[in-house]
């Protein structure tokens, strides 16, 4: 946790994942062309395989969990455990007639779907994912993700605002609302993170809680690493629930609040776009699991070899994803002054205690 | 039963008669309740003072109808303190001027109740604020209960573009209002409910319910039907979610009190136990459908209710053959007796009532104790008592209110004066408290079938009479009217019928407790947020089949 472990990092600097697939296939050989195809081959396989996640969640896993906490069985006919209605679900979607609103304004309508889904994708671009997939390693990576996935925002309110519907309109409304008030106390609650690890880059920020021993447990093999969810749990809760607000789920799915609006910004898609926007929430929730496990869960650390660091790292997103699930099955949601309130009054003020006395620890104790 | 409730002092006929003096023309009593006829300008000065002076501050029910040489309004007047003590008031007009005052000044129930008259039977009232149609659309041409009715006449019903009533109002430039259409499709109506709705941002500023949508003419339907056999149908068909027995309990009382059928016990038992499992069916699915407004749809208490009703529903399955549609109560009587074998029947009944305290337990760990939950439904959806018993609120939603109100104890049938039961209230009058009451119902329908089924498990097997003797045809006496309520699950649901002679009611009309009970909607809800227009909404429990017969 001190400057020691940075500089030592920064010297044997992690492999990333274009560069490896540049010198197993000879791209790197082939010069900049080489390396740019190399790199977009890397882009592919991570957001394919976001994307699979996300297929796997949408229409079978959120069922299942659904589900289960509401005694009852869901999707069963199809294949093992119903399994197969992904491939169904994805066929009925798809094939669905792609209904435009006659007052539509476009190409905002159009172009929101595409700003929500994407802006979830570019943020996996940072992340480590272990097991050697990781796309970018830049020396502002946390700073990166927190705004590429605030570009969804832009996406809710046009959404909203392009549909030419008054529940669209009043569901994008709250999106920015809600949007403004946890994106702060989000992005302030991870500089506390940013004190501790003294670097914005992901590979550090990862490296340092695995390499300080938080404790010991006497009798035991394995050393409880400094996880910031450990080492300070009051920043770890104030992420977590700024962070449902900012993916929208329970109790903050206001903007799309079904009984009261409809379905919000999204009442008017259908077929594809739908697909796109509904993708684009999933996207948004493994992302804020994904930062959630990097800046707090040690990234893909876990015990066993490195080499399998991409299945913790999957196990820990899949946790923050079964958690939204569970909130949503037993939780209210509060109402939209309330949220508003919470955020300016609760949330950010923590928030900033939490910086305050974390630059006091990290000052007082580690200088 | 409970006897807490000191009741108000009975006003007398001779009282009446000389409070109301010359302004009486004639007497025209009905089974229930002596009926003054007045003149049609001198409503709103007798009904006034019927109310400040003589107490009668709950309007129970308008009906209205048209005899061969003219029109009649009834009021249908009681009192929330003193429920048997009754009185109606008779306001004829004449054929050719159909034009009577309004009573709206005095009961703001009448506005949708003479609404109602006005579509269906087609009398005006003045000085009522907004005399406009209710169930039918405004285009609609002719009101289909009077006489002179043309059924096959085609009507054209056109899409009107609605405007925003406020618009008028921006009281400066920067404010600006939004109408908005919540429903008729819509997650939160429950139903085919319609819901004007101007807002300004987030706040609800004006909201006006717009019924008739699942409009299918019941009335009319119990008027073409014989008395004996062919309405005890329909009244499961009004309240359709799961609380049949109770309203089909409304038109068994009604015609049993006008054609003088006695019950047997054995009868009245098996009822009041069939009755209360309903009310329980009926207050758990009120229960989740709340919780769906206020949680979200993934919830899992929704599914919970769901799980538990579905035990009731099977012994109710049981009893009667049918999950929702009865048809189970009979003219003097039930239509068979408890299934065989009945030791089953009775061990499965007491496996449902030892497992409910646990699930109540459940239903507040999960819901009333959360703070969230009380975060929205506390003091949100504000309904004070003497609001509430100006529209003529009954039932969970009145006992909300802390009005301490319950038919099944003021005005006693069945067999609920002979058990150990508490009428439940909460001082709250918010959204929180309609829930609570709901809840604590469920606990004292319990106590109530308990009871029932120790009276039945024990009663002599020679002595099991389920139906009283009624004639194969049923003819009150001529000119014979009557208007009887009973406590169904909503509140008071109230039935008034006049007989001609034949076999068929002249008039058959329902007073529903859900149409009495929204029209509180504007005033619980303006100023609030949407989404305790929506919680408000929910807590109502409002089913639009009865809503709109």
């Amino acid at each position: 946790m001190t400057g020691g472990a940075a500089t030592l990092l920064q010297s044997n600097d992690t492999v990333l994942l274009p560069e490896r697939i540049a010198d197993l296939t000879g791209l790197g050989e082939l010069g900049v062309a080489g390396e740019l195809t190399a790199a977009f081959l890397g882009a592919f396989i991570v957001a394919n395989l976001m994307l699979a996640t996300t297929g796997v969640a949408g229409p079978w896993a959120k069922r299942k969990i659904t589900a289960a906490f509401t005694d009852r069985i869901a999707v069963n006919h199809l294949g093992p455990a119903g399994i197969f209605v992904i491939v169904a679900d994805s066929v009925r979607l798809l094939s669905k007639e792609n209904i435009i609103p006659e007052n539509a304004d476009r190409p905002a309508y159009d172009l929101a779907p595409i700003i929500i889904a994407s802006s979830a994708l570019l943020g996996f671009a940072v992340i480590p994912m272990g097991s050697g997939v990781h796309l970018a390693d830049p020396e502002v990576g946390l700073a990166y993700v927190f705004a590429v996935a605030g570009i969804a925002s832009i996406g809710l309110v046009m959404a909203g605002y392009a549909s030419g519907n008054k529940y669209s309109m009043l569901g994008g409304l709250r999106a920015v609302a809600q949007n403004i008030a946890y994106e702060i106390p989000l992005v302030v609650t991870g500089m506390s993170v940013v004190l501790f690890a003294g670097s914005l880059r992901m590979s550090e920020i990862v490296a340092v809680q695995n390499e300080t021993v938080l404790f010991t447990i006497p009798g035991l093999e394995w050393a409880v690493p400094a996880w910031f969810a450990l080492v300070n749990p009051f920043a770890f809760v104030l992420f977590l629930i700024a962070n449902f607000a900012e993916v929208g789920r329970n109790p903050f799915d206001m903007p799309e609040a079904p009984a009261e609006l409809i379905a919000g910004y999204q009442t008017e898609y259908s077929s594809v776009y739908f697909v796109l926007v509904y993708l684009g929430e999933f996207l948004h929730i493994f992302l804020g699991g994904a930062i959630i496990a990097t800046i707090f869960l040690g990234g893909p650390a876990g015990p066993g070899p490195a080499e399998i660091g991409i299945v913790w790292f999957l196990l820990k997103i899949w946790a923050v994803f079964l958690l939204t699930q569970w909130l949503r099955s037993a939780i209210p949601r509060v109402r939209i002054d309330h949220l508003i309130e919470i955020g300016w009054k609760g949330l950010l003020v923590l928030s900033f205690a939490n910086l305050g006395l974390t630059a006091a620890i990290v000052g007082v104790v580690f200088a | 039963m409970s006897t807490g409730l000191e009741k108000e002092a009975e006003t007398s006929v001779d009282e009446i008669a000389e409070l109301i003096g010359e302004r009486a023309i004639a007497r025209d009593d009905h089974l229930n309740a002596p009926g003054f006829v007045i003149n049609p300008a001198d409503v709103q000065d007798v009904l006034f003072d019927l109310r400040d002076v003589a107490g009668y501050d709950h309007c129970s029910c308008v009906t209205a109808q048209q005899y061969a040489d003219r029109y009649e309004t009834i009021y249908h007047l009681t009192k929330y303190g003193n429920r048997t003590d009754e009185v109606s008031i008779v306001v004829p007009t004449t054929l050719e001027e159909p034009v009577s005052q309004s009573g709206e000044p005095v009961y703001r129930t009448a506005d949708w109740h003479e609404r109602e008259a006005y579509d269906l039977i087609g009398i005006e009232y003045e000085d009522h604020p907004d005399l406009r149609r209710i169930l039918l659309p405004e285009t609609w041409q002719g009101h289909p209960l009077a006489g002179d009715y043309d059924q096959t006449k085609p009507q054209l019903v056109t899409l009107a573009e609605h405007a925003n009533p406020l618009q008028a109002d921006h009281h400066d430039t920067e404010s600006e209002t939004m109408f908005l259409n919540i429903g008729p499709h819509h997650p939160a109506t429950h139903g085919v409910l319609h819901v004007k709705t101007v807002l300004d941002g987030e706040t609800v500023v004006d909201v006006d319910p717009d019924i008739g949508y699942l409009h299918r003419c019941e009335e009319q339907m119990c008027q073409q039907g014989t008395y004996r056999h062919q309405i005890m149908p329909y009244p499961d068909r009004w309240d359709y979610v799961s609380s049949g027995l109770l309203n089909e309990w409304a038109y068994a009382r009604a015609i049993e009190d006008m054609a003088d059928i006695e019950v047997p016990e054995y009868a009245q038992i098996i009822r009041t136990f069939s009755a209360e499992l309903c009310r329980i069916a009926s207050h758990m699915l009120a229960l989740g459908t709340f919780a769906l407004d206020v949680y979200g749809e993934f919830t899992a208490t929704f599914q919970y209710t769901f799980r538990d009703r579905e035990v009731v529903q099977d012994i109710l399955e049981d009893l009667t053959g049918q999950r929702m549609m009865f048809n189970y109560f009979r003219v003097g009587g039930v239509a068979w007796d408890l299934p065989e074998p009945r030791e089953e029947f009775f061990a499965k009944t007491r496996d449902f009532l030892d497992e409910l305290p646990a699930k109540v337990e459940e239903y507040n760990d999960l819901i009333t104790t959360n703070e969230i939950f009380q975060l929205r439904c506390v003091d949100t959806g504000i309904l004070e008592p003497d609001v509430a018993k100006q529209y003529g609120c009954t039932g969970p939603v009145a006992r909300g209110s802390g009005v301490d109100y319950d038919l099944r104890r003021d005005d006693p049938y069945g067999y609920y004066p002979n058990l150990e039961w508490d009428v439940v209230t909460e001082d709250g009058y918010d959204n929180y408290s309609r829930v609570l009451v709901r809840m604590q119902e469920v606990e004292e329908s319990a106590k109530i079938i308990q009871q029932c089924l120790e009276l039945l498990e024990e009663w002599p097997e020679d002595d099991r009479e389920i139906q009283a003797n009624v004639p194969r045809t049923l003819k009150p006496d001529t000119d014979a009217e009557i208007y009887r309520a009973v406590e169904a699950a909503k509140g008071e649901l109230g039935i008034y019928m006049r007989s001609d002679g034949t076999d068929k009611p002249a008039r058959f009309k329902i007073r529903s407790p859900c149409f009495s009970n929204l029209q509180a909607l504007g005033e619980m809800t303006e100023g609030e947020y949407i989404p305790d227009l929506v919680a408000s909404l929910g807590s109502l429990d409002i089913v639009l089949g009865e809503v709109d017969r």
